[in-house]
């Protein structure tokens, strides 16, 4: 049987966060974990996809079924041998072999499978798994071919659609409202009103951005806590006008039970500051904000209900992308398979070639053989003429053989041309193999004799 | 149809496909309606360029009358857009900037090519390439101010569905809206003082009697642009009431436009 790609993995969509994190590989035990895999019967290449969604094993092998169970078995081992949530594994795995897994890599990496669609992580997470397959010794031609393509076809989804351009989170959206109205964040005064955990997550976000960030609170200490855990700067609750004249930006998120700007603090704030534009997101229930104030000029202002409707629209538009994305994902894995399928009638050419130019060599010898005065220019042409002929009758079937190498009918052709005209045993160099062979593992080793280990570094570097 | 025709037809074909895509993509939001919008918009202005040489070859130069310095804004215009597009994200302003050169330039084409007599030497010829030059910047300023109060107008009404249609920052808008007006006004000084030695030296107002609205006009929209700047720099004035000021400025500089345009028709 040929060599494919399986996979056997739980995610967000099938396990709970409790099973996943017993799963979840830490990365510093990756490599050993990888190293682990190579020893497993029918495995050959391998590695792991470990993020807090999934725990991932991409393998290539040539038996998916002795592989799974062995894979399984390896996952399992991290589970300290609880036998009721062994048999809750179970539940959560699934198996994909050939081209569903195929296809599951590249939806995976395209963040097709992501919990919130379109995320921009998982692309990094499955180049570090390759990465560390690489560093295992464990990646060979197959999960090389498979995740070189899907990086190309996640960067295709990221350029051809909107999957990725829509925030889907409140503080996201903040941050991407505030976008609308500067031209960066370098430098801007940010000013958090409440310690609260969106106010905490949007302040993050935007200090990473080269924003500078302070917080206000009516409880000092609180403001102290909160601003020396994040490196946020504090401002006495007291000159609360003075901290907004100053700011950029304005996140409030107090508990406050009325607001604590009205529309007239913000006019003469806004007057003080000659109407600068300042960003008011105010995430607080009840708002902290009065409504009419984002009539002042140069005031804009933003609650919760209007970022969560954008989040929301966010996310529908994401699923809208997800679809043309799909569209994408099957395109690319068909081009996968026909080009996989194209490899396949190249050895056969190539003998084909070799037995017709071997043939018009012996018979223009054998010419020449008959006339030993022939001059050099004759004997020249005699070749030329040999050759060509040989050429000539080899075009079509080449043509033939290229054409329907992405076919059906791809392996009979090659068959009966084989048979035909009696070529060798083909080899296919371009086709995977499996690198390595143990010694409970019959199919595997059939193949490695195909493959020698000796032409193989990696294999040899295996214990 | 000779080549210079050719030429015409196409750059006019060219900006107004151009302006098609990029409307389409400022209505529709569809990304590769600005990218074909700005190839399109790009090789219009190629020809245009190729226009005003081969004009300049039949001694039709930018200078030489009202219609060719027209036509000579609309090809600044669109290098303008063009440069400024290079930095900062404008395909929203392709909207505003491509159907804008299509105007100027249709309106140069429709024009007759004779130059006004009283318009000729050299002092005339600064006059004019100074007025182009200023007149250029003040109407990339006003597109910039246009699109500025749509988008803070859309923000301020929380349209976000539309606020994501290739439009820069408020701030990027606010601030490449006011370097126009600072490139243009020092220009468009020096046109104002040219045009006023002309005058003066033809003896235009004492025939008259009285300023012609154009030479008003033309003042009143420097005295706009010169206080806009004295209170960007001075009060701190940016934004909306900016804008606002760009825009009443561009209408009066717009207007000259047009009393030269009448007189030339007349």
């Amino acid at each position: 049987m040929a060599v494919e790609l399986i996979v056997l993995g739980l995610s967000h969509r099938t396990a709970p966060v409790a099973m996943r994190e017993s799963l979840a590989i830490d990365p510093t035990e990756a490599e050993t974990f990888v190293k682990g895999l190579l020893n497993l019967p029918a495995v050959g290449e391998a590695t792991v996809v470990s993020t807090c969604n999934r725990v991932e094993i991409y393998a290539a092998t040539t038996d998916r079924g002795a592989a799974f169970d062995a894979m399984r078995s390896h996952l399992a081992g991290r589970l300290a041998g609880d036998a009721a949530t062994l048999g809750e594994l179970d539940v959560h795995l699934y198996r994909r072999a050939g081209t569903a897994a195929i296809h599951h890599l590249f939806r995976v990496a395209s963040s097709l499978d992501s919990l919130v669609v379109g995320e921009p992580q998982i692309l990094g997470q499955v180049k570090d798994a390759y990465d560390l397959a690489a560093r295992a010794g464990s990646a060979g031609v197959l999960l090389g071919d498979c995740f070189s393509r899907a990086f190309r076809i996640a960067r295709r989804v990221r350029r051809d659609t909107e999957i990725a351009r829509q925030s889907v989170s409140v503080s996201s959206v903040a941050v991407e409202l505030a976008r609308q109205v500067f031209d960066g964040f370098e430098g801007r005064r940010v000013l958090l009103i409440g310690a609260g955990k969106m106010a905490d997550l949007a302040g993050r976000a935007l200090k990473a951005q080269g924003a500078s960030v302070a917080v206000t609170n009516r409880t000092r200490a609180r403001a102290e806590e909160f601003g020396q855990r994040l490196g946020f700067a504090v401002e006495p609750f007291e000159e609360l006008d003075k901290a907004i004249g100053r700011a950029d930006i304005v996140i409030t998120s107090t508990g406050a039970r009325q607001p604590i700007l009205s529309k007239a603090d913000l006019t003469r704030i806004q007057k003080a500051r000659r109407n600068r534009a300042l960003v008011i997101v105010d995430i607080a229930v009840p708002r902290d904000v009065q409504a009419g104030a984002s009539e002042v000029p140069g005031v804009y202002l933003w609650d919760i209900d209007d970022l969560q409707k954008e989040a929301a629209s966010g996310l529908a538009g994401r699923r809208e992308e997800a679809e043309k994305a799909e569209v994408i994902v099957e395109e690319e894995v068909s081009r996968y398979l026909q080009s996989q399928r194209g490899r396949g009638v190249a050895p056969t050419i190539a003998a084909l070639r070799s037995r017709f130019l071997s043939v018009a060599k012996l018979e223009a010898d054998k010419t020449l053989a008959q006339v030993p005065d022939a001059d050099d220019r004759t004997r020249k042409a005699i070749e030329r003429l040999a050759e060509s002929i040989a050429a000539k009758l080899l075009h079509n079937p080449q043509v033939v053989l290229k054409k329907e190498a992405a076919g059906d009918m791809a392996d009979v052709l090659t068959g009966a041309v084989a048979q035909l005209f009696d070529l060798p045993v083909l080899d296919q160099p371009d086709q995977p193999t499996l690198r390595h062979s143990t010694p409970t593992n019959q199919a595997a080793a059939s193949l490695d004799e195909a493959a020698p280990s000796d032409s193989d570094p990696l294999a040899q570097a295996k214990p | 149809m000779n080549f210079s025709s050719a030429l015409e037809i196409a750059q006019i074909g060219a900006y107004g496909l151009a302006s098609g895509l990029y409307l389409g993509f400022h209505l529709g939001g569809m990304n590769a309606l600005a990218a074909w919008g700005r190839r399109v918009f790009m090789l219009a202005f190629v020809f245009h360029f190729f226009d005003i040489g081969a004009r300049c070859l039949r001694a039709q130069h930018p200078l030489s009358s009202t219609a060719e310095a027209t036509a000579f804004v609309a090809w600044l215009l669109a290098l303008g857009f063009l440069l400024a597009t290079t930095r900062n994200r404008l395909a929203a302003v392709g909207a505003f900037a491509a159907p804008t050169v299509l105007v100027l330039l249709v309106l140069a084409r429709v024009l007759p090519h004779e130059g006004a007599a009283t318009f000729r030497g050299p002092l005339a010829t600064t006059h004019v390439l100074l007025s182009t030059v200023g007149e250029a910047l003040f109407a990339l300023a006003a597109i910039l101010a246009t699109l500025y109060l749509i988008q803070e107008r859309r923000l301020k009404r929380k349209d976000f569905a539309r606020m994501r249609s290739g439009a820069a920052p408020l701030e990027t808008l606010d601030r490449l809206s006011a370097r126009c007006v600072s490139f243009g006004f020092p220009i468009f000084t020096l046109a104002i003082i040219t045009g006023a030695v002309l005058v003066a030296r033809l003896g235009l107002l004492q025939r008259s009697g009285s300023l012609r609205p154009e030479y008003v006009l033309a003042i009143a929209s420097w005295v706009a642009y010169g206080g806009l700047l004295m209170a960007r720099r001075g009060a701190g004035w940016q934004g909306r009431r900016a804008a606002w000021v760009t825009l009443g400025g561009f209408g009066g500089a717009l207007l000259v436009l047009l009393a030269y345009f009448l007189r030339d028709l007349a």
